[in-house]
């Protein structure tokens, strides 16, 4: 069993990671699979999404005689992370306030 | 499914769902470089860990505004999965697929055809085996024959020269003992345990098959 993991939520770990480092397409999909359960056929449409919508712009570099292309993120990019963290927070605290009966609106705690 | 088949086929449903030529070449160039940083060696598990070029092709098409007919197979997402529950090494996630008969059948031909690789390694390991069986046999031996050489010389020789003839047959003597000594455990320890080496290196060889059917591929 599991919790599935919705194209928004994606993106935004996408993001985070290239926030990071900048960093190549197998490497980011290794990362990601520290929490998801995905496939580097799942990561190339986002990847494309977010180059596509200017979160995230490519650079080649050599590598071993050949070319690796890199992703970095942008101003836009950065500035959609930060939304997609605070909603993130928000939504979580909805969640863990259903699931882990935590925070209920009588009894703040945290 | 090898790297170049794998890309063919990619680039050909792409072409079919009428994608631009800049968009198939950058998702080609991808899946290549997918499959270089994967590395060498690794083709086929790495196109089976992305399922077929069909499904990663209607999932670009799909991201792209073209809509395929058909229903759209998304690779299954989920949180905190099991890491290696029957994964092969290097994180891999297989296809959650079962086995069918073609990928058995493939196994057993895969097999086949890679027996110039596994038939040299286990006919090495067993003359490696055999070598070290004829080498203690040999020193057993040359023990045993030096004892007897020893005590048979030295009593030939006692009458001529005593001194020499006592110490040959001084070192006879000593040899014997020592060939007592150890035969008497190691004979008793090194038969069985040769005898049960061989059979569990036997069972691991067939165990190899049976495995090599059903997990290869």
């Amino acid at each position: 069993m599991g919790f599935s993991i919705n194209a928004g939520l994606l993106d935004a770990m996408v993001l985070s990671i290239v926030q990071n480092n900048d960093t190549y397409g197998y490497e980011i999909t290794q990362y990601l699979r520290k929490a998801v359960d995905i496939s580097e056929s799942t990561l190339y449409p986002v990847l494309r999404r977010l180059q596509k919508g200017e979160m995230l712009e490519t650079y080649d570099k050599e590598f071993m005689g050949r070319n690796r292309r890199y992703y970095r993120i942008t101003t836009k990019g950065n500035d959609s992370l930060e939304e997609y963290r605070e909603e993130w927070r928000s939504h979580k605290k909805k969640i863990d306030s259903i699931l882990l009966n935590e925070g209920a609106e009588n009894n703040e705690q945290t | 499914m090898n790297k170049l088949e794998f890309l063919t086929r990619l680039r050909n449903n792409l072409e079919r769902g009428g994608l631009g030529p800049d968009d198939i070449n950058d998702a080609l160039s991808y899946y290549e470089e997918v499959f270089l940083d994967a590395g060498f060696g690794k083709e086929e598990e790495t196109a089976a860990s992305m399922g077929s070029p069909e499904e990663v092709a209607v999932n670009i098409l799909r991201e792209s505004g073209i809509h395929v007919g058909g229903a759209p197979v998304m690779p299954p997402q989920r949180m905190n999965a099991p890491q290696g529950q029957n994964g092969p090494a290097m994180g891999y996630v297989p296809p959650k697929k079962k086995a069918s008969g073609g990928t058995i059948a493939l196994g057993i031909i895969l097999g086949v055809l890679t027996f110039p690789i596994w038939l040299p390694l286990v006919i090495v390991v067993v003359t490696l085996l055999f070598t070290l069986i004829v080498v203690l046999i040999s020193v057993f031996i040359a023990f045993v024959a030096a004892a007897i050489g020893l005590i048979i010389g030295g009593i030939a020789a006692l009458f001529e020269f005593p001194a020499v003839g006592l110490m040959a047959l001084g070192l006879g003597l000593f040899l014997t003992g020592i060939v007592i000594l150890i035969c008497k455990p190691a004979v008793s320890a090194a038969v069985p345990a040769i005898g049960r080496g061989i059979k569990s290196f036997c069972g691991w060889v067939v165990g190899l098959f049976k495995k090599g059917g059903k997990e290869n591929v």
